[in-house]
């Protein structure tokens, strides 16, 4: 048999060509194998992410201005008012969202991104570190926040991460998102407390 | 002998062997140009945001680094002692692991690290999400880089040998880029920080790291590819996937709270010896098998170079004596030594074009279907050309030797005085 035989098509052979005939339609399929294996890779945590990322439980509604829908895992753990504020918090594990809604607040998110901080966090926190600057994000539902990040500690001395989320809804009301977790978890829960704040729907 | 009859002939060498890395009728080579030009532009900016976070701790990130992966990189590519792979495809499997894989993985293990924490809580993500994630996203990542040069140049990945210096340069430039991530961005990224960072991750751990799990995977790569004519397909497989698997095992096994023996920080200088022992724990078991699969290997390249040149003997490419001293590097190393002393600087290149030629007369008769083949009568008349030429310059010829003897079996040849 002459391995080396070729239809009248195909190139001549080179003299080290392997034994057996070059079969040019194999080359592309390696290729895209591969090009489908790095996709995969590459995205396909996000995909599953999003998938698992299913809501459940009954949503809660603070005050009559935001109602939240928690992911799989979460639970609302208190819905006591701080003080006059409609409040509520999920947890799940070592991650928290805090919703705390104010009336009728009338000013921009900014400033209520740092009347939080002030009457807030300063309150609650020792050795607070607050980011340098607000970033503004977009909603699903398109309603414009301020975001920032802080760190600090409680009053038993645990250090904690937080990401604040602060609205002002088409009627006036403040919403602030509060998500924190234990120094080095934050990053765990943070695509789970985005999910939240993004689906979350203002009266 | 006229010096102009005694000139080898001139040729182009990937006609039979070293195939270029610039293949544009392949498409696996278009996969890997437009995954490294995307991938290197975020890349660069990286690069960028840390020279601008401290200059001198992202040069001197680099500098030290290099002085790490230079050597690395030289015992990499001189293990394999009879065939050295092309230089450019060994870059391009160092770029694929600097530029490529560090970028598609930083990505994918975000990614993977939400599904982690999404089934496990964030508790558990916290301690174990390097270890679940990284191993399986980025030894899959920098072995595709071997795929894709094999796919890219098929021809030169004919052995396990192959497989492991491509993997383990691959793994090199992944250890690299990441390494400077590490200093500038845990070890804080000042001069100090650096000096840090260099001493746990390269000086403490730098053998057990990247280089050694993508020199496995490509090692499982090589023996998949290389050894269809004696190796059943489904024993292939499963040698493939138990070298990766060990590969993924040790990356997890390093990454995961186990076996954790390091000394609660911050450490003093006492410390750093318990550092080494906790380092050597996790990572001097697949060192050991690592070497020890390496020196497999090396024995099998030299067992298929005896066998492949046994029947060239006589034929006018090599003789009896050029075989023996081509089977041992030392020897080989010593006769060109020996060839610059007697005949000067010249003659040892053009004994060293020889060896090397000779090492290629090997694959060119693993590749032809027979003897009489031309391709293979070729490079015999290329050895004994270059043969002529080495004899025609005064004194490398040993005195008493004749041209003629070289082709003859069993009967030293011209240059195997120098031996």
């Amino acid at each position: 048999m002459d391995h080396t035989a070729t239809t009248s098509n195909d190139p001549p052979l080179r003299p080290d060509e392997p034994l057996l005939q070059r079969r040019a339609e194999r080359r592309w399929w390696p290729t895209l194998a591969v090009a489908g294996v790095v996709l995969v890779v590459v995205f396909g945590g996000f995909v599953t992410a999003a998938a698992l990322s299913e809501q459940a439980g009954a949503p809660v509604t603070v005050g009559s201005s935001v109602t939240v829908q928690p992911l799989s895992g979460w639970v609302t753990a208190d819905t006591t008012p701080v003080g006059d504020l409609p409040f509520a918090r999920m947890t799940r594990g070592g991650g928290n969202l805090d919703v705390v809604v104010v009336p009728g607040y009338g000013g921009a998110a900014g400033d209520l991104a740092h009347d939080y901080v002030d009457r807030v966090l300063q309150q609650e926190l020792t050795r607070l570190s607050v980011s340098d600057a607000l970033e503004t994000v977009t909603l699903l539902d398109g309603s414009v926040a301020q975001r920032f990040h802080y760190v600090g500690a409680t009053d038993t001395g645990q250090s904690v991460e937080g990401e604040v989320t602060a609205v002002v809804t088409a009627s006036g009301d403040g919403v602030v998102f509060d998500g924190w977790a234990p120094e080095g978890l934050l990053a765990f829960v943070d695509g789970d407390l985005h999910t939240m704040i993004d689906r979350a729907v203002f009266a | 002998m006229s010096a102009s009859a005694a000139r080898p002939a001139r040729r182009r060498r990937s006609d039979l062997h070293q195939t270029r890395f610039l293949q544009p009728r392949q498409p696996a080579f278009w996969l890997y140009v437009v995954i490294v030009f995307l991938t290197a532009s975020v890349t660069l900016a990286e690069q960028g945001f840390y020279r601008d976070i401290s200059a001198a701790g992202w040069a001197l990130s680099w500098v030290l680094l290099l002085v790490y992966a230079l050597p690395v990189f030289l015992v990499v590519y001189y293990l394999d002692l009879y065939e050295r792979e092309p230089l450019p495809l060994v870059f391009a499997a160092l770029v694929w692991g600097a530029v490529a894989a560090t970028t598609l993985s930083a990505i994918a293990n975000g990614g993977w690290g939400l599904v982690v924490a999404r089934v496990a809580g964030p508790e558990f993500a916290a301690r174990w999400t390097a270890a679940l994630t990284a191993p399986l996203v980025e030894e899959t990542l920098k072995g595709i880089g071997v795929v894709l040069i094999y796919l890219i140049a098929r021809d030169e990945v004919d052995d396990v040998m192959d497989g492991f210096v491509y993997g383990a340069v691959c793994g090199l430039g992944f250890a690299v880029v990441e390494d400077v991530f590490y200093f500038m961005s845990v070890f804080g990224g000042q001069p100090s920080g650096v000096l840090n960072g260099f001493f746990l991750r390269v000086i403490a751990s730098g053998l057990y790291s990247h280089v050694l799990y993508t020199g496995l995977v490509g090692m499982g790569i090589g023996f998949v590819v290389s050894r269809r004519s004696d190796v059943s397909h489904a024993r292939r497989v499963w040698v493939c996937a138990g070298l990766c698997a060990l590969a993924v095992f040790a990356h997890f096994l390093w990454n995961s709270p186990w076996l954790d023996l390091f000394p609660a920080g911050p450490w003093t200088l006492g410390d750093w010896p318990v550092v080494f022992g906790a380092t050597a724990v996790k990572g001097m078991p697949l060192l050991v098998f690592v070497g020890v699969a390496v020196w497999l290997a090396r024995g099998r390249e030299h067992r298929w170079l005896q066998a492949t040149l046994a029947d060239e003997v006589g034929r006018g490419g090599l003789s009896q004596g050029e075989l023996e001293q081509l089977e041992d590097p030392g020897l080989r190393r010593r006769a060109r030594r020996e060839m610059r002393r007697r005949a000067g600087r010249r003659a040892a290149t053009l004994l060293h074009r020889l060896q090397r030629e000779q090492v290629n007369l090997a694959m060119v008769r693993s590749r032809v279907p027979d003897a009489t083949d031309p391709a293979l009568a070729r490079q015999r008349a290329y050895c004994a050309s270059l043969r002529d030429a080495l004899q025609a310059i005064p004194g490398a010829a040993p005195a008493g030797s004749s041209a003629g003897a070289a082709g003859r079996p069993g009967v030293p040849g011209p240059l195997d005085g120098a031996g």
